[in-house]
């Protein structure tokens, strides 16, 4: 059995994930800064509208891993839900600026950031499980074990989902709080604002 | 989910949003309000109609347009020298949020009490002196009513008159008004004011010349040019 050594977890996995999360703040950070030297600081105002569908649009991944719908295949969806988050996500923190005003709408923007994190930690996870599994089973087929002994030998895609399923036992209840500390930033948003 | 986990997470989504109800300027108000109205923090509604924003009509429930400058909401006269004088009395169309905002939070993001005239309505915008004092000189002395004939109501300053139609101030012109203008008064002017042009140079260049009325420089000198001098009764400059 290999597993991923100190050296390539670090090169495959921590770094990515650490370079993703950071670009992400250092885009926010970026793309305040410009809007401000220009003059468009209203711009940000409404990036939180695109941002808020991008998110949404990027959970057609869900429906399509669950079944729900059918059209397109499920890499291309996971690629659209990646990416699909992590802009809608700059947006909505652009959108958030650096301006303390109420608790609700700042409790969503954390509950964003965790989600985002916990997402990335997800795709980590994914990839890790993948290059694991399949280096099991290339080693036990090689070594001329029959169907059954390779699937009894692979005994960390066992680990390795049962990890993904604790993973998304903590990222679906962030993902719902997120959720709903939005809609309540939305709603309250929608009932006071004039559009204007 | 667990269903632990369900019933924790719905128990803090419904604390938060009875958080919401209760202490709506902490939990969705986009900052604090003018001190005026900070008895009005917690009830949304007195200037927000649902689903429409802040109205004028629940502005002027409180804030008489007839009022406004005049008078303060609880019907005390304003005795504010500086205050600007009412105008919103005479403004087209009461909007009061095309002007203004209170939350802190949404003034950072638009200009506040931008003053534009083309608010005002007509015959308001042609009476300047209802708001604007002339500046005390001659020049603005000498002039009643028609400010437009050299400032517009875009900015105030620089007004839009043309030194150039009567004196071109070229690089070696450029100076202040008080040189040739002395003595605050517009309506005259003096070309003795540096030491380029003293009355005795003048004199002797001009009288070379033949030219022995020449007490009014800008009747024939519209510009330091030499070779754009309008002497009267010739059609042509000399050259």
């Amino acid at each position: 059995m290999t597993t991923p050594g100190p050296t390539s977890l670090w090169r495959d996995q921590i770094l990515p994930f650490s370079l993703l999360v950071t670009l992400l703040g250092l885009a926010t950070v970026a793309c305040d800064y410009l809007l401000h030297r220009l003059d468009l600081v209203w711009v940000g105002r409404y990036l939180g509208i695109p941002g808020t569908l991008l998110i949404i649009g990027s959970l057609m991944y869900s429906l399509r891993k669950r079944k729900m719908i059918t059209a397109g295949n499920v890499k291309s969806w996971l690629n659209l839900h990646e990416i699909g988050t992590w802009l809608g996500s700059l947006m909505v923190l652009i959108h958030a600026g650096i301006h303390f005003n109420a608790i609700l709408p700042w409790l969503a923007t954390i509950a964003m950031g965790v989600n985002v994190i916990s997402g990335m930690v997800g795709k980590m996870l994914l990839k890790r499980s993948r290059a694991q599994v399949d280096a099991q089973r290339r080693q036990y087929q090689t070594s001329g074990l029959s169907a059954a002994e390779v699937e009894q030998a692979v005994y960390w895609e066992s680990v390795t989902v049962d990890a993904l399923n604790k993973w998304r036992k903590i990222h679906i209840p962030i993902f719902i709080a997120f959720s709903v500390l939005s809609l309540g930033h939305m709603v309250s948003v929608f009932l006071f604002w004039g559009w204007r | 989910m667990s269903r632990t986990l369900k019933v924790v997470l719905a128990i803090n989504l419904l604390v938060l949003a009875l958080l919401a109800f209760a202490y709506p300027h902490l939990m969705v108000g986009p900052g604090k309000l003018t001190p005026g109205h900070n008895k009005l923090e917690t009830d949304c509604f007195a200037c927000h109609a649902p689903l429409a924003g802040a109205s004028t009509e629940r502005c002027t429930a409180c804030h008489k347009p007839a009022d406004i400058g005049k008078r303060s909401t609880q019907g005390k006269g304003i005795q504010n020298a500086t205050a600007r004088p009412p105008f919103h009395q005479q403004l087209v169309k009461q909007d009061c949020m095309g002007c203004h905002s209170d939350h802190a939070g949404v003034k950072r993001l638009r200009t506040q009490g931008q003053f534009n005239h083309a608010l005002l309505q007509p015959v308001a915008r042609q009476q300047c002196q209802t708001c604007h004092q002339a500046p005390n000189n001659t020049l603005h002395k000498g002039i009643t009513g028609n400010c437009s004939q050299c400032h517009t109501q875009e900015k105030w300053v620089p007004a839009s008159f043309d030194h150039n139609t009567h004196f071109l101030l070229d690089r070696d012109h450029n100076v202040s008004c008080a040189t040739c203008h002395t003595g605050n008064d517009y309506s005259r002017y003096t070309c003795y004011g540096c030491h380029e042009h003293t009355p005795e140079k003048i004199r002797r260049e001009h009288l070379e010349e033949g030219i022995s009325d020449f007490k009014n420089c800008a009747t024939c000198h519209r510009s330091a040019n030499e070779h754009d001098i309008r002497m009267p009764g010739r059609t042509k400059s000399r050259d």
